[in-house]
């Protein structure tokens, strides 16, 4: 067991502190919250120049073939920063469909394009009333046409799908067994998108596809691999996710700590008193206690699926319940401040809590942890 | 960055489990598994001490020079996680991982070579006369009081929480030496011997049924001067290197990993309105959490056993396994006592051994688990309370 940093493990780190740390303010949260995509394009561009985007991809389409610790590790640093960029979504999660894609060749020119900058790809799966963890759908269908599919259905907050240019859309395939993942272009005809904002500035679409006419190709995973990669990718967005709520929380921690020494009442700062220090306290055990949760999903990343997402779970119920302690209790110290969009915690607040219930939620990640314990 | 184990250490555990599997004598087991009381019984720790000590694992964390076993970090939490998944007996901490360390640290050749060995080979029960009835959190204004009178030293005062006094031999006291200093700095540490004429012991009833801690009363107690460790007036330095050396004890990783396997077989074996009391949703979620806490604790402990940098004082992370550990050695024991229901409130004496035998309503695991979730209300107030390791922590983490 070591702690220390590999060198690409410190070389990533130095170069995050050095683009992020620049524009983790409010002003900057405040101005891209108003942008076109909640994000900055030139910056997304300058993760590519800096090898993030490809941090994931394998050497053969230019990539870094970084390992699962080293994209916890950026996304660590993302996460102190707020970076609203669609990192996740396309470069974990749709990078690791792709990378298990049944055309490789296809699947390396797209993570090529992916690693370049110039392709965002979002998943599109959820729908309504679905439960987040399960991976069999239901509402959406793909019936074979004479040169492809023809797919329908109706899907719900697909996470940074309005930066997306392509979609990665799970369906039922019609007489087979098992969950189809097809890519589908973002302005494919037949697709009609709602976007809206999520609470911290981050953009999601409702998506209604009405008979979308699509390749062979488009069908990227079947049968039964479909269901246990889409698993496996989920989970691994999960863990990018952890890894940023623990940046956010540490970095809440440090707001918090400098504001106490700052504000004064009664003619001291208020982190003279016993109160305070105590809030702080629980806070500082929460965030530590976050991190060494996210050691353990990252030790059983690529251990088998159940032994993958019990302890997956178990770590996202420690980190989404620490996530809100830290961020609570973040606005608790700063008193009315803390309401305010003028201060960094509900910034982070509002973060964590998109955070906490994404790709699953406390109560469920308790409950498949529950599971995994009793049966 | 590497996270997971090293296959050496499977290798390592299997040896170690072998060979506790092979030295625990099976009564001996037993009686730990069923114990009501909270502590070992006295007899059995010694014998597991001499056990351990025929094989040379009595005090596998000292120096080798000193009988121990020169393993790493790793090597020693598996062969402590071990121990505690096979029942054995617990070490008689104060000896060997409290007294020891300062002793061969800081003590002289003639203390090393007397009392190392009694340690070591499990002849000696000790106690640690620290607290006094008006230092508690405040310790360094205790006032026991050592007067150096020719090459004997004249303690008075009175000491509280000493536990297991009533059965040790020997006891390591802090003792202020000089009052015309800071208070601190005023502070010795002083090897008695607990039936010196003067020494008077009090077993304190307790909540659980059980007498473990005690008062000790001392008055005009001579004791050699040579039993003073290292340099007179720093004994505040020592008690403060002896809670340091075991930044990690306090965790309680191992006993809360058992005993929350056995809260585990609780909720399995007990039935509620026709079902078992693990599939009731709100007991599973509760307990769900608090498997989810201890991995985090022990990952926690995995970080200071690997001196992981991070963006605080490392003393910092020793203060968050003192709370997290506590909090969950309560959690774990009231979810033991949750999973019982009602029938956790039949008291069982502590005094009877062995405890009475199971029946079908009755079973193996009922006796004891109240007298201990009991007492373990001390864990968030010993050894520096839940409140003054949030003290610590928001001045080591904050500056506060």
């Amino acid at each position: 067991m070591d702690f220390a940093k590999s060198d690409i493990q410190t070389m990533l780190l130095d170069s995050a502190e050095r683009l992020l740390s620049e524009n983790a303010d409010v002003e900057y949260w405040r101005h891209q919250r108003s942008s076109a995509t909640g994000f900055d394009e030139a910056r997304w561009m300058q993760f590519a120049e800096l090898g993030w985007l490809a941090l994931p991809v394998p050497e053969a389409a230019g990539g870094l073939d970084g390992t699962i610790e080293d994209i916890a590790l950026l996304n660590i640093a993302l996460g102190k920063a707020l970076a609203t960029e669609p990192y996740i979504s396309t470069i974990v999660l749709a990078g690791h469909v792709l990378k298990q894609s049944a055309d490789e060749a296809r699947a390396l020119d797209l993570l090529g394009e992916v690693a370049g900058g110039t392709l965002r790809i979002a998943l599109a799966h959820q729908e309504n009333g679905a439960h987040p963890l399960d991976v069999e759908v239901t509402g959406t269908s793909a019936r074979r046409s004479d040169d492809g599919y023809i797919v329908s259905g109706t899907k719900i907050m697909a996470f940074d799908a309005p930066s997306a240019g392509q979609l990665i859309v799970s369906a039922r395939l019609e007489g087979e067994e098992g969950v189809g993942l097809f890519l589908v272009p973002a302005d494919a005809p037949g697709l009609s998108v709602e976007s809206y904002a999520l609470v911290d500035g981050t953009r999601a679409s409702d998506i209604v596809l009405a008979d979308v006419t699509l390749p062979s190709a488009a069908l990227l995973i079947g049968g039964n691999r479909g269901a246990a990669v889409l698993r496996e990718a989920i989970d691994r967005a999960s863990i990018a996710l952890m890894a940023q709520a623990v940046g956010a929380m540490e970095a809440a921690n440090k707001v918090c700590g400098a504001y106490v020494q700052e504000r004064k009442q009664f003619g001291v700062a208020i982190g003279s008193f016993q109160a305070i220090q105590h809030i702080m306290a629980d806070n500082f055990v929460a965030a530590h206690q976050a991190r060494s949760m996210l050691y353990h999903a990252l030790a059983n990343a690529d251990e088998d699926e159940a032994t993958r997402s019990a302890a997956l779970s178990a770590a996202r119920l420690v980190i989404g319940e620490a996530g809100q302690t830290v961020s609570r209790n973040g606005i608790q110290v700063h008193g009315g401040y803390g309401l305010t969009d003028e201060y960094a915690i509900g910034h982070y607040f509002r973060r964590l809590m998109c955070m906490e219930k994404q790709y699953g939620d406390l109560i469920q990640h308790g409950e498949r942890f529950g599971d995994s314990i009793f049966g | 960055m590497e996270l997971r184990l090293d296959p050496d250490l499977q290798t390592f555990r299997t040896e170690v489990r072998a060979f506790i599997d092979s030295v625990l004598p099976a009564e001996m087991k037993e009686r730990q598994r069923r114990k009501v009381a909270n502590n070992a019984a006295v007899p059995d720790l010694l014998e597991w001490m001499r056990i351990l000590n025929a094989h040379g694992r009595s005090v596998p964390h000292w120096p080798v020079e000193f009988g121990g076993c020169g393993w790493t970090p790793m090597q020693l939490f598996i062969f402590n996680e071990e121990l505690y998944k096979a029942d054995a007996p617990e070490f008689d901490w104060g000896g060997t991982h409290m007294l020891g360390p300062v002793l061969y640290t800081y003590g002289s050749g003639y203390l090393k070579d007397r009392f190392l060995p009694m340690i070591r080979e499990g002849a000696t029960m000790w106690a640690q006369g620290f607290s006094e009835p008006g230092s508690g959190s405040d310790l360094a204004s205790l006032r026991t009081s050592a007067e150096l009178v020719g090459d004997k030293y004249i303690v008075n005062g009175q000491k509280i929480w000493t536990s297991g006094a009533a059965h040790a031999d020997w006891g390591f006291f802090l003792v202020r030496t000089d009052k015309n200093v800071k208070p601190q700095r005023g502070i010795s540490f002083l090897i008695i011997k607990m039936d010196t004429p003067g020494v008077t012991v009090r077993q304190i009833p307790q909540i659980n049924g059980e007498a473990h801690l005690c008062e000790v009363f001392l008055d005009n107690v001579e004791v050699p001067a040579d039993q003073l460790i290292g340099e007179p007036g720093m004994g505040w330095t020592y008690a403060k290197f002896l809670l340091e050396h075991e930044r990690t004890t306090s965790s309680f990783i191992y006993w809360s990993k058992r005993e929350l396997a056995r809260a585990k077989d609780i909720a399995l074996g007990e039935m509620t309105g026709g079902r078992r009391v693990a599939d009731d949703p709100a007991f599973r979620a509760r307990f769900a959490r608090a498997e989810a806490d201890l991995l985090a604790l022990e990952w926690s402990v995995l970080r200071v056993l690997a001196h992981e940098e991070f963006d605080a004082p490392e003393a910092a992370a020793a203060s968050v396994l003192k709370i997290r550990g506590s909090e969950l050695q309560q959690e774990i024991t009231m979810l033991q006592v949750d999973a019982l229901g009602a029938k956790a409130l039949r008291f069982f004496d502590v005094a009877p051994a062995p405890p009475p035998a199971p029946t079908d309503v009755w079973a193996d695991y009922a006796p004891g688990r109240t007298t201990v979730a009991l007492i373990n209300r001390a864990a968030t107030i010993y050894g520096g309370s839940k409140q003054i390791q949030k003290n610590i922590l928001a001045k080591l983490a904050f500056g506060l």
